[in-house]
């Protein structure tokens, strides 16, 4: 028999890419507006938040994000996953507008580190890449002869 | 006849990753599961059998007979 599967990288969490949204007030009075995501992987999330044109500031705790007029701070969870925070004149619709807009580039940066780890571990795994195609739907297709193990 | 044992991944521009197994005959389409999960370090979060599912290897043996005619 043969199988087909849909996998979930772990860098992923399997919820929605923007959800849990929630505004509330700070000691200071200013509005924070916060989005829960689905990103996991602190790399791929700064990678993603430069491909959105973001000055970007990585610290031990947070990884903080400017665009022109806008200012998210992203924060771990004890789940691992990445929620993004933004205070000042930024209502809950832009907040999501924004993190779907991040998860959209995090997407893209999962998806070429997915393929570097396949086109490097694949031959130790006894697979041969025959062929790639990006698809137009810029999915990239990669078809692998089996090899040592049928 | 079965082919030559391939596996077709695609991986789409939101990260997800979809597999195949082709003309992996019997239960070692399943030993691809763990195999896929290791390389991709992702989690199968769902998994259907193919067409393949019913087809295992078979031998068809020749026999080369003396008819006599007629």
């Amino acid at each position: 028999m043969s199988i087909s599967l849909v996998l979930l990288p772990l860098a992923v969490a399997a919820v929605a890419a923007a959800q849990g949204v929630s505004a509330a007030r700070d000691r200071q009075g200013r509005m924070v507006c916060q989005v829960q995501t689905r990103m996991r992987d602190e790399t791929l999330l700064a990678a993603a938040l430069h491909d959105t044109a973001a000055v970007v500031s990585v610290d031990r705790d947070a990884i903080t994000a400017d665009w022109t007029g806008v200012r998210a701070s992203f924060q771990r969870g004890a789940d691992g996953i990445w929620s993004a925070h933004f205070t000042g004149e930024v209502d809950e619709e832009q907040a999501v507008e924004v993190v779907r807009a991040v998860d959209a580039a995090y997407g893209r940066q999962v998806q070429q580190a997915v393929l570097e780890r396949l086109r490097q571990q694949a031959p130790a795994a006894g697979l041969r890449l025959e062929s790639e195609q990006v698809t137009e739907d810029a999915s990239v297709r990669l078809v692998f002869a089996v090899e040592g193990r049928s | 006849m079965a082919g030559r044992p391939r596996i077709v991944i695609t991986v789409d521009s939101s990260g997800m990753v979809s597999a195949e197994t082709r003309d992996i005959l019997g239960d070692r389409c399943l030993d691809y599961v763990g195999v896929l999960e290791d390389l991709l370090t992702a989690t199968a979060v769902s998994s259907a059998y193919t067409a393949d599912h019913a087809r295992t290897t078979t031998t068809v043996r020749q026999e080369d007979r003396d008819v006599e005619r007629a």
